[in-house]
């Protein structure tokens, strides 16, 4: 069985916000809802000693997802190869979810009233195709892949460069992993 | 998201481009019943290798958007009033046609001027038809953009080394280039490298992208970059960190730049780049030292005005005197391509008389991307590589000259402006005197995808296929060796249609017909591509089949044919085809347009030094603001100051601030940023509101945040070389804004 | 700077008001049944216990994205709304049995041990109403206000505070004087109204010395950020310090506009709570600047171009 992660290099991230259009475009995505910010940290000390980084943030695909245990009507789900996604037609718009997550991920739609997030474009996953955002992605900033695969880059990044985790310290066991260009 | 099949029958894959840039990006379209059906970007395509920027994502949403023009449209009412008439395609070219062959009869045939924008079109084809209708005034604001600095470079060494051999390279300076903003592919090549070692400089005064990955960031004061790449020749000459044998083999002029530079050292460049002479020094040495090595080129530099072509010229010197030129590794000379037909072939200046070529707008003053300098430049470079540049781009009439004859009727006047692919208020040079041109002309013919405020005053508005919608050979302004083709994945919306057959269509009813043998553009392309000899029955085969050509790499061509495209056949280092055109063959030090040292009095009122014109995603120069899914990434104008700064003023976070030069001001938003020196203030370019009231006098608030109000375009503040005028390096104030109150289009 | 919040808006802080109150409600009055001697509550009070969780829980209905599907929140044992939501329909319906009982219409309403039954029942379905919210909220780990045990404290203070005042403020309708174990309500509820003070100062404190500062920076807008007003004089003066004084003089005019000061004291804090819970997430590096610069929804280029 697969295990799907994502590793975000940030040294080759320069925030041009391409994997949010690509996500919030090809998922048609309601004009407010986006699944894929990319913030800016910095530029940090007194100019110009200075130093940026960007970083992608979306859904983490936790091991240990507390939005999966906060919903009550089970349409939060995460299956065997670890995508974690919403089934539209059980959610009620509780937003049990929204308020579990630590990461900002989820978001409500007004329209249909349900929650929605991230699934690493799983249809495309299913196909043997990348997700949008790291198809996008010019600067090979994301890369996608299958961690019990010891010949995937995912894996051969998380085991030889250090990388880090965001919010580790709550016991989620995110699934993305970040390669900083420095520590933040 | 609608699950898409992409194995079912009848569906065909178009192995099109973005047209948002002119990276055109390769994209696959599947086409279904000529449907769009979905897109991606081409993993097979050499720049992109599958990605696309934010810009990219939005094709579908821009193909179809409701603003978009769709049918040719004829003014009812007053101008700028809004009310239209839908008209058919013969009508309104056979009506633009009356009235241009009316004002040719009445004032000559330069009385009717065009203007462009960047690489969004065909331009050889509108050069086409100004050669043979007789008009020598085309312009773009090219000026600002690379065109300058080709020629500078191509008066020195015979042809502008734009292909950098990056593979090869050990040190890479970015000089006022923030690829990381820009030009995506280019990017993703520079941090891989730089993985690998390549060292990367960035010459900015902000704090960029592509800053934030450098190894050396030296943040000039803006519009200094002239003494900085003299402190740099000093530095170079004087440390002994040239490369002799080379300038002894190649180079001319070297000891009238010896001693002209040995008053430029560091310590003179600092005070006015701001730069420490320290930091100078590691800059020139970590280049000099690092070989080979490449300079990139930026608009930075284009965009400075009156130090633009010194500044050119310097920093083409320092490509020589290192050795990095035409060898593995570093800028390499390639010349136009010896196989295809380029776009100067296609232009037929030839049929453009002489005496039509001397009345050349702003041809009289700056002599070097007009007539008189791309005359010879074409000259030499014939002789040498048995073509020219092309000419739409490197030989065009002084835009803000143009303006001025509109407004003035001096030194002759201009009655018709056909505008094509550019939103002039906004990306010209002080937009309050473009505005009043716009307004004053006669004849107003604006070709685009959208109303914008220039198509709002015109007299006819005609509907452009975009992206998508067209078929596009990518060639660096028709300069390269090489070349890049992609197929059109549908035909046109609506009553779209290209540019190239706006400029057919009309040069027929004006009786250009013999001369115009190719009904479609792919005909057009096709015939261009013959030559390359791979037997292909129409344009798309080629693409389908081949899509790329390039020639192989070949080092020191130079060698091979006996020098290089000047008069004296080698670099000129000591320019002699500038001093013919009467302008000093080595780069004097010119101070930045307005600046705190010679201008003391200016300084006193406006004491902050103002940089624009930079590209900051997700938006293209003056567009794409109504692609909601961008705007709401940036949804209003920001401009960059220092928290030491912004905290003298009074200035918060998201305050709205006035940024006020001598020429106007404007309001944006102020972003606080360590990224930016104290006194420096940056704004975002392009800005108009395309959601607001279109018609005149508020134009979408097209003057509120536009930052071409406080550029410059008074004579004296352009490069005398090539004319480009001010962006960069002006001094400004800025100060809060106390109320709501909207700036007015007066 | 403002930007666009994404979490639960005030019908939820209502649902946990009226909730937990008529969840204490049951509780109240299920102990005091089961203490020697008559209980004392009235018959308004008791009816009222689980028509204040039924309101609650429209509330809580209305909340969700699509009303019409709630009754899918039955289906994930592991989750506490689930938990939640059976514990409410379970106290609603012994609530209104129990209240039965005062009505001698319906024959068992002289069967003691069935009552005392019910009674049980109430107290535990009551106590579970009336404390699981802040369960639910001290699990959320990245919104530091309410994150650990003492929320649940919190919330069931305010459950028992409010459930007290709105029984003696039902008994109180019909009757001058108190008799039997609802006499003693006056004085508990002062003695839970004095701790309530206590353990808020305590959390507080807790919160702005604690591990993080992104928990103090949470804890602070109570303080002196744009909680600090309707915190300290809704809350903790009007709705906790005068009633408490007030409840000593065991008055009935007195006691009647402390159950009101409290109930509006316990309306405002569930409020203040769940809004903070919204605002102080643990934002990721550069969220809250890039979340800030987004638009709120009614900028003018949102609106262009709908129509075509």
């Amino acid at each position: 069985m697969a295990r799907y992660a994502l590793v975000i290099d940030s040294r080759r991230c320069i925030g041009c916000h391409s994997c949010t259009v690509a996500c919030r475009v090809h998922n048609e995505l309601p004009i407010d809802m986006i699944y894929n910010p990319v913030t800016t940290v910095g530029p940090k000390g007194v100019f110009p000693h200075v130093r940026m980084m960007h970083i992608p943030l979306l859904c983490m695909h936790c091991d240990n997802p507390p939005c999966v245990d906060a919903c009550p009507t089970g349409a939060s789900q995460q299956r065997p190869d670890g995508i974690v996604w919403v089934d539209q037609n059980k959610c009620v718009g509780c937003k049990a979810c929204v308020m579990a997550c630590p990461y900002g991920a989820r978001v409500s739609n007004k329209e249909t009233g349900t929650v929605q997030k991230c699934d690493f474009c799983m249809e495309r996953v299913e196909d043997g195709l990348l997700p949008f955002c790291v198809k996008t992605c010019h600067q090979k900033a994301r890369i996608f892949g299958d961690l019990d695969d010891k010949d995937s880059d995912v894996f051969k990044l998380v085991n030889k460069e250090p990388s880090i985790r965001l919010l580790a310290e709550l016991g989620t066991e995110p699934q993305v992993y970040y390669i900083y260009s420095w520590e933040v | 998201m609608k699950k898409i099949d992409l194995q079912q029958e009848g569906l065909e894959i178009k192995k099109a481009c973005c047209y948002f840039c002119h990276q055109n990006c390769g994209v696959l379209v599947y086409v279904k019943d000529g449907k769009i059906l979905h897109f991606e970007g081409d993993p097979d395509y050499p720049t992109n290798t599958g990605g696309l920027c934010c810009r990219g994502n939005v094709n579908l949403i821009h193909l179809d958007h409701p603003a978009r023009v769709n049918y040719p449209l004829k003014r009812k009412g007053k101008r700028g009033a809004g009310e239209w008439e839908r008209i058919s395609w013969d009508q309104a070219l056979t009506e633009i046609a009356d009235r241009l062959a009316a004002i040719k009869a009445e004032f000559g045939a330069e009385a009717v001027a065009t203007a462009g924008g960047t690489s969004r079109t065909d331009d050889w084809a509108r050069r086409r038809f100004m050669n043979l209708f007789g008009s020598p005034n085309c312009f773009h604001n090219s000026h600002l953009c690379w065109i300058p600095t080709f020629m500078v470079e191509t008066a020195i060494y015979g042809w502008s080394p734009f292909e950098i051999d990056l593979g090869l390279s050990r040190c890479i300076v970015l000089w006022g280039q923030n690829p990381g903003a820009s030009t995506l592919p280019e990017m993703s090549g520079i941090s891989a490298l730089k993985e690998k070692g390549l060292k990367v400089i960035v010459i900015d005064p902000r704090y960029t992208e592509t800053a934030a990955k450098a190894d050396l960031w030296l943040p000039l004061r803006p519009g200094s970059d002239l003494a900085l790449a003299l402190a740099w020749i000093h530095v170079i000459i004087y440390e002994g960190l040239c490369d002799y044998d080379f300038i002894q083999e190649n180079c001319v002029g070297f000891d009238e730049l010896t001693a002209h530079v040995e008053q430029f050292t560091p310590e003179w460049a600092e005070p006015i780049t701001w730069l420490s002479a320290e930091q100078i020094r590691e800059g020139a040495r970590m280049y000099a030292m690092n070989r080979p090595g490449n300079i990139q080129w930026g608009v930075a530099i284009d965009q400075q005005g009156k130090p633009a072509g010194a500044a050119m010229h310097a920093r083409a010197i320092l490509r020589a005197i290192t050795g990095n030129l035409d060898c593995p590794g570093a800028d390499l000379l390639t010349g136009p391509s010896q196989e295809f037909i380029t776009d100067e072939e296609m232009e037929l200046n030839e049929y453009l008389p002489e005496e039509q070529k001397a009345k050349q707008l702003g041809s009289d003053r700056f002599k070097l991307v007009t007539w008189p300098g791309y005359g010879r430049i074409a000259e030499l470079t014939k002789k040498y590589w048995g073509k020219a540049p092309t000419a739409e781009w490197m030989c065009e009439a002084h835009p803000p000259t143009v303006y001025n004859a509109i407004l003035t009727g001096k030194p002759y006047p201009v009655k018709a402006l056909l505008v094509s692919a550019t939103n002039p208020v906004n990306s010209y040079g002080e937009s309050q005197k473009t505005l009043a041109a716009l307004r004053a002309v006669d004849f107003l013919v604006t070709c685009d995808y959208w109303l914008t405020p220039c198509a709002m005053l015109s007299d006819y508005v005609l509907p452009i296929a975009g992206s998508f919608e067209r078929p596009t050979i990518t060639s660096t302004y028709g300069c390269s060796d090489f070349l890049l083709a992609s197929q059109r994945a549908i035909q046109p919306l609506y009553e779209r249609r290209t540019d190239f057959e706006f400029w057919r269509d009309l040069g027929i009813k004006l009786g250009q017909a013999e001369h115009w043998p190719w009904a479609t553009l792919e005909d057009a392309y096709l015939y261009r591509l013959e030559p390359l000899g791979y037997g292909v029955e129409s344009y798309d085969e080629f693409v389908e089949y081949y899509r790329f050509h390039f020639p192989e790499r070949q080092y020191y061509k130079y060698k091979e044919k006996g020098g290089f495209a000047t008069p004296s056949g080698k670099i000129e280092l000591y320019s002699s085809v500038l001093e013919e055109l009467g302008y000093p063959p080595l780069p004097p030090y010119i101070p930045p347009v307005e600046n705190e040292i010679d201008h003391p009095e200016v300084a006193k009122e406006y004491p902050l030094v103002l940089t624009t014109g930079a590209g900051v995603m997700p938006f293209h120069h003056s567009e794409h603001f109504q692609i909601k899914e961008l705007r709401f990434l940036r949804h209003e104008p920001q401009m960059e100051i220092n928290p030491r700064t912004a905290k003298e003023y009074g200035i918060e976070e998201g305050d709205w601030v006035w940024i006020e030069t001598r020429r106007g001001r404007i309001k944006q938003k102020a972003h606080l940023t360590e990224g930016i020196s104290p006194g420096v203030v940056f704004t975002q370019r392009g800005w108009w509101y395309p959601e607001r009231d279109m018609r005149d006098p508020e134009l979408g608030g097209c003057l509120e945040s536009n930052t071409n109000v406080l550029t410059s375009t008074v004579l004296e503040d352009c490069d005398p070389l090539s004319g480009t005028w001010a962006n960069r390096g002006l001094l400004c104030k800025v100060y809060k804004v106390q109320d709501g109150a909207k700036e007015g289009n007066k | 700077m403002k930007h666009h919040e994404e979490g639960w808006g005030w019908m939820l802080a209502v649902d946990f008001f009226f909730a937990g109150m008529g969840g204490a409600m049951l509780l109240i009055a299920g102990v005091l049944d089961l203490l020697p001697g008559e209980a004392g509550t009235s018959l308004l009070g008791n009816i009222c216990g689980p028509l204040f969780i039924s309101l609650g829980a429209c509330f809580l209905i209305l909340e969700l994205g699509r009303p019409f599907q709630a009754w899918r929140v039955f289906m994930n044992p592991k989750a506490i709304l689930t938990i939640g939501a059976w514990t409410m329909t379970l106290a609603i319906g012994f609530g209104f049995i129990y209240a039965s009982f005062g009505l001698d219409v319906f024959p068992w309403s002289k069967m003691v041990g069935l009552r005392k039954l019910c009674a049980v029942i109430c107290i535990i379905t009551g106590l579970i109403v009336a404390t699981y919210p802040g369960i639910l909220l001290g699990r959320h780990k990245s919104r530091p206000f309410w994150n650990g045990p003492g929320m649940m404290v919190l919330f069931l203070l305010s459950s028992l505070v409010t459930g007290g005042a709105a029984h003696l403020l039902s008994a109180y309708l019909f009757t001058s004087s108190l008799a039997g174990n609802i006499a003693g309500l006056n004085l508990t509820v002062a003695l839970l109204l004095a701790f309530q003070f206590l353990v808020w100062l305590v959390y507080l404190w807790v919160k702005i010395s604690g591990t993080t500062t992104r928990e103090a920076v949470a804890a602070r807008r109570w303080l002196n950020g744009e909680f600090a007003a309707p915190f300290k004089y809704g809350f903790l003066l009007a709705g906790t310090l005068v009633p408490f004084i007030l409840l000593f003089f065991e008055q009935r005019g007195l006691t009647m506009v402390a159950a009101c000061l409290v109930l509006i004291g316990g309306f405002i804090m569930r409020n203040l709570v769940v809004s903070s819970g919204n605002i102080d997430r643990t934002w990721l590096p550069g969220e809250l600047d890039y979340r800030s610069r987004l638009p709120l929804g009614d900028e003018e280029f949102l609106r262009a171009w709908n129509n075509k």
